[in-house]
């Protein structure tokens, strides 16, 4: 059989394995151990709040820190893809309905989250380039349970979250469930599924992302993403 | 010169005048007289939410009422289509950017969005069919002031709010240079920008949508829309 070719990683820019999808839906306090760190109950409901297409980016690309916000915040979370479109999804069909996980990255202006806007996050959670998603988009099949994964944030080298998605409040099946009750999902859909403790914000003092930090983000068998802060 | 083809109305469906754009940014309590009826101080700052574009229906496409809401709303908008990419848009050049206007139904679930979900919006907002568009994109040099457009929505011919653009309290060009500090702007997003006083919600006894309304929202110089609820 005739080589592969093979491209020098110099030469390649690795783009997020989802563009544009129709929606980029993100679940809140959906950690068991992330809500008791925040000391609010373990929602009953899943709380669903969005970002905008327009923050995704690549696996290894920058993240802006927008002049706007003093108090921006790293959220490692996993992230499902959806391969089949549907509505009223039923939690016990919902695996049909996913194509792969992947990693996500949701970063967050916390000033802009819990004191502007009239309290509705969107804006905290979307500036350009607040989503980097990546390495690779993980079919459903290479996995071997997305809900017994550990999960890590590292700042600068120091982990500052470590987790496991079996700390998930409401699992993958239940979010397309749910979500899906209201909206139609469509093929490159994006669910960002919560993160566990460890945010800068819960900190004492409380620690925010500075130009020139890296920020990587892994998840056992997903990979990890590693973007610069500038 | 040779004559155009016509079609009976009746072989023809109207789409939205925009389908799945990357954005549909939503505007909250943006009429001076809306935040009257409610008892709220105007804002200082725009209120920004937004829809998944999957919400978006044509212009007599009917409003499916779901189950799990018993407050379905009215809300007529003005509707401004982008036309130029863009970020850090400054108010002066945002004109620039717009293609033109259409008339939206901001269709709101109010249990969703006052009670429930977190008090994030975004769920009461994004029902499949909750964002009738139309009935045509009217280029911006067709329409002499935006901001001084008759507004009004009618329910089984019975008018329930009657206002005008002028009552913006942030105008077109400030909610693109808003926004666009936050994101990137992309040919095709929408942005709602508000709805008049006269909703359902904060009538008394409040007054919700049942199956077989009739809602027409009309704004003059861009026409009118009509929906059945079902």
């Amino acid at each position: 059989a005739a080589q592969l070719p093979v491209l020098p990683w110099s030469e390649v820019t690795f783009l997020a394995p989802v563009t544009w999808p129709d929606k980029v839906v993100c679940v809140g306090m959906n950690y068991v151990d992330h809500c008791k760190e925040q000391n609010v109950p373990v929602p009953k409901e899943p709380i669903i709040f969005s970002k905008f297409a327009s923050s995704i980016v690549g696996p290894y690309d920058e993240v802006v820190l927008p002049p706007q916000s003093q108090e921006v915040d790293w959220e490692v979370e996993l992230a499902v893809v959806i391969g089949k479109k549907g509505k009223h999804i039923k939690a016990t069909d919902a695996m049909a309905h996913v194509a792969g996980f992947t990693v996500a990255h949701d970063v967050s202006a916390r000033d802009w989250l819990t004191r502007r806007n009239g309290k509705q996050w969107l804006l905290g959670k979307t500036f350009d380039t607040f989503c980097p998603l990546g390495p690779a988009l993980v079919t459903k099949d290479s996995v071997a349970d997305p809900h017994n994964l550990k999960i890590c944030c590292r700042v600068n080298g120091e982990v500052v979250q470590s987790s496991n998605t079996n700390q998930m409040v409401f699992k993958t099946e239940d979010l397309i469930a749910w979500v899906s009750q209201f909206v139609t999902f469509y093929p490159g859909d994006v669910i960002l599924t919560g993160t566990p403790p460890g945010v800068g914000v819960f900190r004492k003092p409380p620690v925010f992302l500075k130009k020139g930090d890296e920020v990587q983000c892994e998840i056992e068998e997903l990979g990890v993403i590693i973007n610069k802060v500038v």
